[in-house]
């Protein structure tokens, strides 16, 4: 197929790992090593037991020293966890990083057919097989540098955006904070106390907040949306639409007169409702920025704020949203979490019965500077309660609501426990109904202890129901002693919830804005859950707190400063190396028909009028949807060139074509996934040969027809989850418009459809690749290997004739 | 007619901090809090299915529901929990009091002690000490019933049947009369009909009220049945006439009226104390004309006037 001759002579060095026995284990390495020796051009082979660690990367530079190795084949892991350190070590024995190719067979062989250890072998021979063929032709890249603005974005304005803004503030770096509501502060700055110190929560974090305010460094965007973001690391413009306040900023003095002379109130969000707050308020006293606000909801306009603000002038009824637009390097996502408010439970009865709330609202009661200055009290008759009860787990660690555990509501209901024993001494009785006490940190064991010297009543067993008396408004719960073994019976004043923590309401609207993905639990994906905790899959983003997986007071803090550390070796440097994986267009095969700059999904492609298209490398994010797009081939794309994708389908097709499944899947999306069901070891049939590309929209008709051509049996593409997962916005949507027509042809000539099939696999579904590949190979049982072949034979005149076309196109512009 | 309450409940999201309950009685919203509750009650007897409150409401909240079958004319107000604000305006405009907006279930509304909205004058004066011992004729006229009158002799026992008493027990009895002013539309009826002419009313709205006959249907008395106030409207040879002297200028009868522009209702004043606010004036705006708006804020500016001038003057004579 290629036409490409390099110069040198080739001489391929490939590197077998036993990873413990982790790949070895299953596949039997030493006779994919011998049979790698057997390979064209391979020189050099070799067998390590830790190819990343140390040793192992010296050996691979001693090798390619010694014999003059001068294309890289690494069989280890997936590329998505080593590629990096092994360019690196490329790189350090002074061959070009790009000249490396790696070959999956640790989740893509020994993890995934742990009970077919000779079908693991074969799979792993064939992918070496093809990352041998493709290293044939991979040539050297030039890494691109792009300047970087050392400003950052945080988004989000709780405890972890706020240590993250003030670190960075100190390290001299300009921090815009964006957040969502009225004032900064977060969660915690509603809370009454924080365990286990017991330390009031505002009086702490009020400080914290009133620093970024005055920080010179930091500009607060409150009660602002994130409308959009363009660029890459170093270089994000970012959208902002500061909504209106229906005040003015610079003229606010916070003296509160305004609200004084307001005769409409209404439920306060910040006290969850159990409060009231006016029309023209903040919602709450140590509020940063301390800029009123006019919810215009309620507001009937009856100017009495305007005309007691008099001179100052702050009150301006036509304020419209404000877009504003900033220049950022790197982004920190801080957007920390929202409460479950339970009422599709219905046999907890809440929002049914007036004295079950959940514990945000309690600890809203409990606060001095809540609505009822502190006291608990019952909503249905305004008494203090005798007896109270906790219920932990309520939509935590509930495989119909969210099995997840929420990581601290056991240590926060002692705190609440601990507060009413305190409060209250021996005049209320408390019971908590708990599965498990979870308390693993510095002082929370000692903190559950002091819990049960103070005579808290535990009761293991989860709560089956909970009934009213409609007189007295008492509440008896139904559950199970499981210490006991009994069923029982407790009649309670009043009942608080320990309800989960879900992910923010708006996570999907920032995740598609940001092109970050989501687990299944709804939280943001991080890069690596071990070791790059922090980072998110695009780089330059950056999570702290709750928003990536729940997290104490604490932890949030930390990671704040973490994510500002990450940030912070972005924006120290003038100049950020970005992969040179991107697209470059030769311009005397142009046939200048401008279908790439539709298919570029971030305008980085020119055309003018009779002129050979132009790409912006900067703003290349390297997709190659524009590649499969081309008429005319004139479009390469780095490092995923079409003849080194044809020679790896050529490679996986070498024997019994008509047993494989070739699957073309995306980088972040679906080969992640793939990984996925390596890493939790998800059985599945091992016929299936992957290859790799950065985006669906890079697989081109021809890399299908090909295929077919040579007698594959199934063909897979794996793409992210339509509309909005794919990582560069809509490369999934070229992909599916393109072979939706390409299938019809085809299947019009003879192919039973299901041969053909096109999946959506995100990152976190392991499970799901591994079923789809089981079905596949089902359905490929069912057809049969002779229909399979008689298809192929029925269906090559067209194919050829559709090949035939292109090429010749590809002749008269080559001439 | 109708068994129990048809009451159902809405919003089954919050219902126990924002509720809402509606029935043939009664429609009540509730926001209820841990430490305050907002409620507002709309008694659907006084209703009477007029416009006002409806052209008022500030968040536009209440709807006018016209009754689809023709058995029951009176329209239903329903009244929209998630725009609701519990400002009171509704309540305090509406003529026949038939809305009640509560905190922690007292009547004195933030919006009145505010001064962001003005309270309608119902000027009702009557020097009791003059009425005939033996009439009955305000109570009797009244068409909402809001008028009682009793009698105490003077040890302060009621008394109830006149007739056996002497002439100067007669002298000697004190007549009492009760007007439950709250709900008084200031139809004016009772005034008319007082023999002693000591009962007297300033209406709440001036204005006027015509009908065009082109436009009339002839055999739709729609508006002659939901009329509230008797000899308002009236049919005279198949033909409607009004009667401004008794007219509230409610607009219910605007509400069923079947065709454009048939009924005219004009408002050209509203009779309340002079006050500075946006919702005041809005309010004017749509329930009179723009006029009205602009006669309000000059009226303002010359209440400031007169009051800097007293003011100074007060000064100067102070100073002398």
């Amino acid at each position: 197929m290629s036409n490409t001759q390099t110069p040198e002579e080739l001489r391929i060095g490939v590197f077998v790992c036993h990873c413990g026995l982790n790949i070895a284990g299953t596949v039997d390495v030493h006779a994919v090593a011998k049979y790698a020796q057997t390979l064209p051009n391979v020189v050099f082979v070799k067998e390590n037991r830790y190819t990343c660690a140390d040793p192992g990367q010296e050996e691979i530079r001693k090798a390619i020293k010694q014999n003059n190795l001068n294309r890289i084949v690494i069989a280890a892991c997936s590329p998505r966890m080593h590629e990096p350190t092994f360019r690196r070590t490329v790189a350090e024995a002074g061959l070009n990083s790009f000249l490396c190719e790696m070959a999956n067979i640790r989740e893509f062989s020994s993890w995934c057919h742990q009970n077919t250890p000779n079908k693991a072998t074969e799979r792993a021979k064939d992918t070496v097989n093809m990352a041998v063929a493709k290293a044939r032709l991979i040539q050297p890249l030039q890494t691109l540098e792009v300047p970087v603005t050392n400003k950052a974005l945080i988004i989000g304005g709780g405890i972890a955006g706020i240590s993250a803004a003030l670190d960075l503030a100190e390290q001299g770096f300009k921090v815009y904070m964006l957040e969502n509501s009225q004032s900064i502060g977060g969660h915690m700055a509603a809370l009454d106390k924080t365990f286990p110190t017991l330390d009031c929560s505002i009086c702490i974090e009020g400080p914290k907040m009133v620093d970024c305010a005055r920080h010179p460094n930091i500009t607060i965007f409150a009660y602002s949306d994130l409308v959009k973001v363009d660029g890459y690391v170093g270089n994000f413009t970012v959208k902002i639409s500061k909504k209106p306040r229906y005040v003015i900023d610079e003229n606010c003095t916070g003296c509160g007169e305004c609200r004084d002379v307001c005769p409409i109130e209404y439920p306060n969000e910040w006290d969850v409702n159990l409060g009231a707050r006016k029309a023209i308020s903040v919602p709450f006293d140590q509020a940063v920025p301390l800029i009123y606000a006019i919810n215009m909801d309620y507001c009937i306009e009856c100017y009495k704020c305007t005309e007691k603000c008099g001179e100052r002038k702050a009150i301006d009824f036509n304020q419209k949203p404000q877009e504003i637009e900033i220049n950022v390097g790197a982004i920190i996502v801080a957007t920390g979490f929202d409460i479950y408010e339970p009422y599709d439970m219905p046999l907890l009865g809440y929002g049914k019965y007036p004295n079950v709330i959940t514990s945000m609202e309690f600890e809203r009661l409990i606060l001095a500077a809540g609505p009822t200055n502190g006291n608990v009290i019952r909503q249905s008759d305004g008494q203090k309660p005798q007896n109270l009860a906790f219920i932990l787990c309520v939509g935590s660690r509930d495989k119909n609501k969210h099995p997840y555990c929420s990581n601290y509501c056991c240590m926060y209901t002692l705190k609440h426990a601990i507060q009413l024993k305190e409060k209250y001494k021996e005049n209320i009785e408390i019971y908590i109904f708990y599965m498990d006490i979870r308390s693993p940190s510095k002082g929370y064991e000692e903190f559950y202890n002091r819990a049960r010297e103070r005579g808290v009543n535990f009761i293991r067993g989860r709560v089956s129901s909970i009934t009213e008396n409609p007189k007295t408004h008492n509440l008896t719960i139904h559950s199970e002693d499981t210490n006991l073994g009994n069923p029982i019976e407790i009649e309670t004043n009043m009942i608080v919830l320990a309800t989960a923590s879900i992910p923010k309401k708006n996570s999907n609207t920032i995740a598609h804005i940001l092109n970050i993905s989501r687990g299944q639990d709804g939280f943001f994906m991080e890069a690596h859950p071990k070791l790059k905790p922090l980072d998110a899959p695009t780089d330059g983003i950056f999570y702290a707190g709750a928003c990536a997986g729940l997290k104490d007071i604490p932890y949030s803090v930390s990671q704040g400063s973490a994510a500002a550390s990450r940030a912070a070796t972005i924006l120290s440097k003038l100049n950020w190396p970005i992969e040179p994986i991107i697209s470059t267009i030769n311009p005397d095969k142009c046939i200048k028909c401008g279908l790439c700059v539709n298919a570029c999904p971030y305008n980085a492609i020119k055309h003018e009028k009779n002129k050979p298209a132009n790409i912006n490398t900067a703003s290349c994010h390297g997709c190659g949807t524009c590649v499969a797009e081309c008429p005319a081939h004139a479009i390469t794309q780095m490092h995923f060139t079409d003849p080194q994708i044809m020679a790896q389908i050529h490679a996986a097709l070498q024997n019994n074509p008509e047993e494989k499944i070739i699957a073309f899947l995306c980088n972040w999306c679906s080969y992640a996934g793939a990984d996925l069901a390596g890493i939790s070891r998800c059985e599945y049939p091992a016929s299936v040969r992957v290859i790799r590309v950065m985006c669906s929209g890079r697989v081109s008709k021809e890399f299908i027809l090909e295929a077919l051509h040579l007698g594959a049996g199934m063909i897979l593409i794996g793409a992210c989850h339509l509309p909005y997962d794919c990582h560069y916005i809509n490369g999934n949507h070229k992909m599916k418009t393109r072979t939706d027509s390409l299938k019809n042809i085809l299947t019009k000539q003879g192919l039973t459809p299901e041969r053909f099939r096109v999946e959506y696999v995100s990152a976190a579904e392991g499970i799901h690749y591994a079923e789809i590949i089981k079905e596949i190979e089902q359905q490929k049982i069912q057809i049969g290997t002779q229909k399979i072949q008689e298809e192929n034979q029925k269906l090559k005149p067209t194919i050829e004739h559709l090949l035939k076309t292109n090429q010749q196109n590809k002749q008269t512009q080559n001439l | 007619m109708f068994v129990g309450v048809l009451g159902f409940f809405e919003g089954y999201v919050m219902p126990y901090k924002s509720l809402k309950c509606d029935s043939f009685d009664v429609l009540t919203l509730e926001w209820v809090m841990q430490v305050k509750n907002f409620k507002l009650v709309l008694d659907r007897h006084r209703c009477v299915g007029c416009q006002i409150c409806s052209l008022v409401c500030p968040k536009d909240a209440v709807k006018v529901e016209k009754q689809l079958s023709d058995q029951f004319l009176k329209p239903r107000i329903d009244i929209d929990l998630s725009k609701c604000n519990f400002c009171g305006v509704c309540d305090v405009t509406c003529l026949y009091g038939a809305i009640k907006v509560t905190l922690n279930n007292a009547c004195n509304l933030a919006l009145l002690a505010k001064e962001s909205y003005p309270t309608i004058d119902r000027t009702i004066t009557l020097n009791s000490n003059l009425c005939p011992k033996n009439c009955f004729e305000c109570e009797i006229i009244c068409p909402l019933q809001l008028i009682k009158v009793s009698r105490k002799g003077f040890d302060g026992q009621p008394i109830n049947d006149i007739n056996n008493l002497s002439p100067t027990e007669k002298q000697r009895i004190k007549v009492i009369v009760d007007i439950q002013k709250e709900y008084c539309p200031t139809c004016k009826l009772c005034e008319t009909k007082c023999p002693s002419k000591t009962l007297k009313v300033t209406k709440i709205f001036e204005g006027k009220l015509v009908i065009n006959s082109e436009k009339c249907l002839i055999n739709c008395h729609k508006c002659v049945d939901i009329c509230p106030i008797p000899n308002v409207l009236t049919i005279i040879d198949k033909k409607i006439s009004t009667n401004n002297a008794y007219c509230t200028y409610c607009g219910a009868c605007k509400n069923v009226c079947p065709v454009d522009d048939a009924l005219i209702i004009k408002r050209v004043k509203i009779n309340h104390k002079h006050i500075h606010s946006g919702t005041w004036n809005k309010t004017l705006e749509r329930l009179t004309n723009k006029n009205s708006k602009i006669k309000e804020l000059e009226a303002i500016t010359s209440i400031k006037k007169r009051d800097i001038v007293t003011k100074r003057l007060q000064d100067e004579i102070t100073h002398e």
